[in-house]
């Protein structure tokens, strides 16, 4: 190109001076279809929170029946060994009274 | 709108249709979109990036786009808000004198081995840069592309007259660039 030489933008043309990569376009097409691809998630995994949910559910009542029957033995026993402990302070006489005293006020 | 063009807008309103038929705008528009953003940030790096964020912006704004203008449009919009806003970024990242974004665009292109031009067409490079991102943008779409003034306008939202006149002026801006001996007034 000369200094004094005139440049008009018809004689240069419109032709763009840049290049791209080598499959530059299939691989950019490419990785836009992998960010947008539809997302299908299986039943299984779907289900798969609900089904854990459910079997901490049970878990709890299990554990809450396991629980409340263990309680509700030792409370039993516990009333026994009361009404043992009251019947061992009490001379046979006392009992007797007792018996008596209730068949004669009916 | 083309039959092609319709039957697109119904696949895309379709759940199950709707990534085949992204993917076919895809291939359809990223050649001319790319070209478009390249010609304004001249880095093949930073085109790929525009170009990324423009399609996956469109992707995600599927819901809102009823087809009131073209899908070449509607894309051709996204991708100039997006090219425009990265030079605005790159512009508030660089802190010393304004004239640094388009002096590193340059300095980028120089050493690019994806510019195939001589050395005219990198003369023509550096005009273009001289002008202001706006006046950029008309004088790449009709210089190369011969994009009509009144699709121009549907993309930019600027009225044809005032394209025209940008475009005039672009080109005088550009002829004195390029032959700064010669008397163009």
């Amino acid at each position: 190109m000369k200094n004094n030489e005139h440049i008009s933008l018809n004689e240069i043309g419109n032709k763009i001076p840049f290049t791209v990569p080598e499959n530059y376009f299939e691989q950019f097409a490419l990785n836009i279809e992998s960010q947008t691809k539809e997302v299908t998630i299986p039943v299984r995994q779907l289900l798969k929170p609900w089904m854990f949910m459910a079997a901490a559910f049970i878990g709890v009542l299990l554990f809450a029946k396991v629980t409340y029957s263990v309680y509700s033995t030792s409370q039993d026993k516990n009333n026994e060994n009361y009404e043992m402990y009251v019947m061992s302070q009490l001379d046979e006489s006392v009992v007797y009274d007792y018996y008596v005293n209730n068949d004669n006020s009916n | 709108m083309s039959d092609t063009e319709a039957e697109l807008l119904l696949q895309l309103s379709q759940p199950a249709k709707r990534a085949k038929a992204f993917s076919t705008i895809v291939r359809t528009y990223q050649e001319r979109l790319y070209w478009h953003i390249r010609k304004m940030v001249l880095s093949h790096d930073d085109s790929n990036d525009i170009l990324q964020n423009a399609f996956m912006k469109a992707w995600n704004a599927l819901d809102g786009f009823r087809g009131d203008s073209q899908i070449s449009t509607w894309l051709y919009r996204i991708a100039t808000n997006e090219t425009l806003t990265f030079i605005s970024n790159k512009r508030m990242r660089s802190t010393s004198s304004i004239d640094d974004v388009e002096e590193n665009l340059l300095r980028n292109l120089q050493s690019d081995t994806f510019f195939t031009g001589n050395e005219v067409e990198m003369k023509l490079q550096k005009a273009i840069l001289t002008l202001p991102e706006k006046q950029r943008l008309v004088f790449n779409m009709k210089y190369f592309d011969d994009i009509t003034y009144d699709e121009m306008e549907a993309i930019l939202g600027t009225s044809t007259g005032a394209l025209k006149a940008s475009y005039h002026h672009a080109v005088k801006k550009i002829e004195k660039f390029l032959n700064p001996e010669s008397n163009n007034d």
